[in-house]
């Protein structure tokens, strides 16, 4: 009977915890506030309780007390500021069971991989390694715990790309997602990619910490839509690390919305300027300069107005008669030419992953089949190289399978963003061939159903886009099929 | 482009075929010796190293007309001036925030 207060605050403690994730508004702060008085009661009932217990020389009930009524209370503080600094991963592992009763080996895994992350040992990552490949089928937990893995190992890059993915999976632990989010938006800071983070914010994409919170409030005032100066002064004091963060206050930089790009300058010929040396000063531009799409495009334009240009060849062909240089070597000279700076251009547009000019001249024209025939030649071997694995019977953990069908959908939006609508309908064939047979063999052989249902997901959206009636409906009704999962089945309206 | 014989050889297209010869000599007879000078030359993307095998490729280009045309037409209209790197631009991000904030 006198614990019936105490669960009744806990669980007051709790709603108010999940009710804070879910706002964004001022409720947060009435949510975090009630949290935080919640728990001080309970902390001070706890302690009353044991000095009453240490008084009453019962001290073995006084130790049971603090671990049964005292710990789950500051267990995330216990956690971010003792356990997870220590790089005690088996502690964090313990600990984490307390926060939930439903799939508490999620949080706990997420936790435990957390801390390894901060002190980071071969031991200790087969250790967390084991742990998550015991947990079957793969869920948002097990890639946090793969990408904070990954991310110990100092691949920041792969670890955002897994955190973000697991936006696609079905299964939500909101301690989990809590955690790649404040990940995440720890990361955007550090890169300065505050209309990211703005983004993820107005979206709700990942349950709010109150450090990412905070984040979303500074991210938010860099860009020019941020919260009022005494809101993020608020979400400042609710924060943890708020020393390390107090920089960020104190420099607020209001610019609105992102500078537009500068317009190619157009590629015509004047006087001042023959086509021919600004051909060149634009293509030894490109190797000295950050090459964005219409630098890209005002290079090939430049290129395609140079090479037809009647001056051009008419120089060339009076040099080659000067020179003594045999029959048609004006006209060789041009192929040769075009040949080499078709070659060049194509290596800078895969290495910034550039969509084709708009140009169709003498460069531009052979550019864009070059990248089309390349790009789908790329994306189709990779979508093979998926499905005969399969056929092979190469069968691989969860957690790889899930990694690759990320990188084969970075690497199709890649090609699919720099060769519009088109490259994406010439694409998407082998894309939904192979992702649906797989798709099946995962949640019927290897009954991997979140991991199946992404999948699906993904390629309805891409057969709506490119407007494949029967891709629609097939991916439709796969997408609609009840996921079953560690928190619940998830059925996609 | 960095490897234009032109480039290579510090001489300006129209140059005569003698005034190639002689020049590609007095480089190799610089370089032989480990003369300071002679051990880079001038790009339109920066300085590059200079070597004895350069100097008897860039020589042996510029005999053949089909590829003297060709080096004419890269260098004739190249800059005068190396391009500017542009800088990088300064990040709006905090570098090792990250770690700050108990993350790796």
């Amino acid at each position: 009977m006198w614990a019936a207060p105490f669960l009744i605050l806990f669980r007051v403690q709790r709603a108010a915890l999940d009710a804070r994730r879910r706002d964004r508004t001022w409720r947060y702060f009435a949510w975090s506030l009630l949290g935080g008085a919640i728990a001080s009661m309970l902390i001070a009932s706890v302690a009353l309780a044991v000095a009453v217990l240490v008084g009453a020389q019962l001290w073995w009930l006084a130790v049971l007390l603090i671990a049964v009524a005292g710990v789950p209370v500051v267990q995330p503080l216990l956690l971010r500021h003792v356990i997870v600094p220590q790089g005690w991963y088996r502690v964090a592992f313990l600990l984490g069971h307390i926060g939930t009763a439903r799939d508490s080996d999620a949080d706990a895994l997420v936790y435990a991989a957390w801390a390894l992350s901060r002190k980071p040992t071969p031991s200790g990552e087969a250790w967390v390694a084991a742990r998550r490949d015991r947990r079957k089928p793969l869920g948002d937990a097990e890639v946090v715990t793969t990408a904070l893995l990954v991310a110990a190992r100092g691949d920041a890059e792969a670890a955002r790309m897994l955190l973000r993915s697991t936006l696609d999976l079905v299964e939500l632990h909101p301690a989990v997602r809590e955690l790649a989010g404040e990940w995440l938006a720890c990361d955007a800071a550090e890169r300065g990619a505050w209309h990211e983070l703005a983004g993820d914010a107005s979206a709700a994409r990942f349950p709010a910490t109150p450090l990412t919170f905070f984040l979303e409030g500074v991210a938010g005032a860099r860009i020019g839509a941020g919260p009022a100066r005494g809101e993020l002064y608020a979400r400042w004091l609710l924060a943890p690390h708020r020393r390390a963060t107090y920089a960020l206050l104190a420099v607020p930089i209001a610019t609105s919305a992102p500078a537009a790009q500068p317009a190619a300058e157009p590629a015509t010929p004047s006087p001042e300027h023959p086509p021919l040396p600004r051909a060149v000063a634009a293509h030894l531009a490109l190797s000295r300069t950050r090459v964005d799409a219409p630098r890209f495009a005002a290079a090939v334009a430049a290129w395609d107005v140079a090479l037809a240009d009647a001056g051009t060849r008419a120089w060339l062909a009076r040099r080659a008669l000067e020179l003594d240089a045999p029959l048609g070597a004006a006209e060789r000279a041009v192929r040769d030419v075009t040949t080499t700076i078709t070659d060049e251009l194509a290596r800078v547009a895969d290495a910034r992953a550039l969509g084709a000019p708009p140009s169709r001249g003498p460069i531009g024209a052979p550019l864009a089949r070059r990248l089309r025939h390349g790009r789908l030649d790329a994306l189709e071997s990779a979508f093979n190289r998926w499905a005969d694995r399969r056929h092979a019977g190469d069968v691989r953990s969860p957690v790889d399978e899930w990694r690759e069908f990320v990188a084969l959908r970075a690497a199709y939006e890649a090609a699919a963003s720099a060769g519009g609508l088109d490259l994406r309908r010439l694409a998407f064939p082998h894309a939904y061939k192979t992702g649906t047979s797989m798709a099946v063999w995962l949640w019927n052989s290897r009954d991997e159903y979140a991991l199946s249902h992404a999948i699906s997901a993904w390629l309805g959206g891409e057969a709506r886009t490119v407007g494949d009636a029967e891709a629609i409906e097939v991916c439709g009704r796969n997408v609609r099929l009840a996921v079953p999962t560690r928190t619940g089945r998830v059925v996609s309206r | 482009m960095i490897a234009n014989p032109f480039f290579v050889l510090g001489l300006p297209p129209d140059t005569s075929r003698i005034e190639l010869e002689r020049e590609a000599q007095k480089l190799l007879g610089m370089l032989e010796l480990g003369f300071a000078d002679a051990r880079m030359y001038a790009t339109p993307l920066g300085p590059q190293p200079r070597t004895a095998e350069a100097v008897r490729a860039a020589v042996a280009a510029l005999r053949d007309p089909y590829q003297r045309l060709v080096a004419e037409l890269w260098a004739r209209h190249a800059p005068s001036e190396a391009v500017a790197a542009e800088p990088e631009p300064p990040t709006a991000g905090v570098p090792g925030l990250r770690a700050k904030l108990g993350w790796r």
